[in-house]
Parts: C-alpha cells; structure tokens; sequence
C-alpha cells in the first residue's frame, strides 16, 4: 500500500476506527520495527519504542501535512522516538547492564542476520558496531535512502553536521572495512 | 562493488530477518484503545470515578429516607413484613401509627415504646408463615409468657396514644 491510499485509513485511525488501526499497522509495523532496531538493540526496548512510536503517531497526525510524504513524517516520529529514549536518564542507570548485555545479543542477533556467508555481512556488523551519532545517518542514508538535507531535517541538525558524520562513519567502515580483510573500491 | 552499494543490499538483506514479534500487535493495539478513550473521556478510571460519584448522590438521599422510616427501626424493611403477607400499603399504616406514637409520647417514652414493639414484633414475625397466619402453637412458654408481658407494658404506650388521639 502507498503513502496516498494510507492517508484514509490514518485519518479514520486517528479518529478511532480500530479496523483502520489494524490496517495501519500492517501496513507501517516492518518500516518501524526495522528502523528502531537498526538503532536500538535490545528486544524489549525496541518494542517499547514501537508502541511509543504510534501512539505518537495517533496524538500528532493532526500535524501532519499531507503534501508531504507520509513515510518521511512517520520516520521523523521514529527517530524522535528512539533519541527520546536514548535521553531518559533513567534508563542510563541500566546503561552499564545493557551494554553487558549488548555483546551476547550482538552475536545472537548476527547469527540470525547472516543469509548468505559470513562474508556478505561483514560490513553490516560494522555498520551496529558504529556509535548512534553515526548509525543514525548511515541507516537513513542507505536503508531509507534519504538525502543529507532531509536526514538533517529529521535529526533536527544541520546539514553540516550531517555531512560530516557521514563523512566519519564512512571512513570508520572503510578503515575496519580493510582491517578485517574485506575488498572493496574506495568511490 | 562499491561501499554504498554493498551498504544497501546488507542493510536490506538484514532487514529482512528483522520479523516483527507477532504478540507486538496486541500490546500497540491496547494502548492504542487506551488511548481512544481517554480521548472520548471515557478512561476506565473516569468512568469509575463517575460511578461513585452517582452511587453516592443515590445514596445520600436513601440514607436519609431510611432514618426517617420508623418502621424500619422495627422490621428492617418492608420486605420483612412482606415476606409474611402484609403489603406495602401496610406498612405505610404502620409507618403512619409510629408517626403518631411519636408525636403523643414524650422523647424517653417514645423511646421505650419503640424498644417493647421491636421486642414484641420479632417475637410475632417468627410464628407468622408467608401468608400471614399465625401460628401460637410455635411459641415456648417462655416466649408466650414474654407476649403477654409485652402486651401489657405497651398497654400504657396505646392508651396513651389513642387516648390523646381521641380527645
């Protein structure tokens, strides 16, 4: 289902058609549950931020201009979302726990994740092991394929900031990249 | 291949083993409800707010109608006279005659002739069946001799009362 034939049915969601919510979702849960847990690695937390993220998405549809798209809004929602969490202070007094914890799922996670070879998803793994700052624009940038403008729109920075992360992470992967015997042609 | 590109095809090839946990649906779709009606006003904890509020606006009122029913300082209730064949009706009457009993005995009086009556009429309640028959044989002699006691305590109280009341 496209942007423009979900439009309706967000409409009627908003306003409490529960047929229209189970639509919504059918068609939005991958995009959101993808996008979080490029960015956030631990299960529950992943799903709470989910949960967040529509019930952030029924509170503010009344914002949402619908000249544009809507996918656009909905990972801007997403985003907002994942750096609210990340801000909580007291989900940092869990912090030491998780990132305990961080090395085993990391693993587990990877396992699942590898389709073909090992090999084919060499860079992937180090696309999770980038700090957040640098995911986030690699993740909006080759999985959402936004450009630099309107990844800085997202993320409420500025476009130089953007650039130069993007800049960072790129040159982050590379270097690992070589290090771990991968080949690959510098653009 | 070059480093966007393999990007792109590792973080789609990744997403497509990210499943959505199924028993996800569940937990957004109730907070979801949740949310719609708070929205309509209607929370769960609204609405119980607003039930004790009407229960106590019901209840205020009953309360004050019940201390004004002499009759249920007696009998409890009408249910419990017409359990025994009596009618609504009968026991406005009797309502009607303690209303009266009130107003011709002095405070002490009235208090004691409420106390003897109580007595009495628990003593009649029990040997009275469904239909309102009595039943004398029922009663020990203990308890007949209590009724005539009774009887003659409250013979004051009546004559009192009906004796004022016929001036």
């Amino acid at each position: 289902m496209n942007d423009k034939e979900l439009i309706p049915w967000l409409e009627k969601a908003a306003l409490g058609d529960e047929s229209a919510f189970h639509l919504v979702y059918q068609a939005t849960q991958q995009d959101v549950y993808r996008t979080i847990a490029f960015l956030v690695y631990n299960k529950q937390d992943i799903e709470d931020i989910v949960n967040e993220v529509y019930m952030r998405m029924w509170r503010s549809f009344h914002t949402y201009d619908s000249s544009r798209k809507f996918r656009y809004w909905l990972h801007g929602i997403t985003i907002r979302q994942v750096q609210d969490w990340k801000r909580k202070a007291w989900r940092r007094i869990r912090l030491f726990e998780r990132n305990r914890q961080m090395t085993i799922e990391q693993l587990e996670w990877t396992d699942k994740a590898v389709l073909k070879s090992e090999m084919q998803h060499e860079l992937f793994c180090l696309v999770r092991q980038l700090s957040y700052k640098l995911r986030v624009v690699i993740i909006l940038r080759y999985f959402h394929d936004y450009a630099l403008e309107e990844i800085a729109d997202i993320l409420q920075i500025p476009v130089g900031t953007v650039k130069s992360r993007h800049h960072l992470a790129m040159k982050e992967l590379r270097n690992r990249y070589e290090m771990t015997g991968g080949e690959m042609y510098v653009h | 291949m070059s480093i966007d590109k393999q990007l792109r095809e590792e973080l789609g090839q990744a997403a497509s083993t990210m499943q959505v946990p199924p028993e996800l649906y569940g937990r957004v779709q109730q907070s979801y409800q949740h949310y719609m009606n708070e929205k309509r006003g209607r929370s769960p904890m609204k609405k119980r707010m607003l039930v004790g509020i009407v229960a106590a606006v019901f209840l205020i009122p009953s309360a004050a109608l019940a201390a004004s029913y002499l009759a249920d300082d007696i009998f409890g209730s009408s249910s419990t006279i017409e359990q025994r064949g009596a009618t609504q009706e009968d026991y406005q009457e009797i309502e009607g005659m303690l209303q009266t009993a009130k107003g011709k005995l002095t405070k002490d009086e009235f208090k004691e002739y409420m106390n003897l009556l109580k007595q009495l009429m628990q003593l009649k309640l029990k040997i009275t069946d469904k239909n309102g028959v009595k039943h004398e044989q029922n009663l020990t002699q203990k308890e007949q001799n209590q009724i005539e006691k009774l009887n003659s305590r409250l013979e004051f109280y009546f004559e009192k009362i009906n004796g004022t009341a016929k001036p």
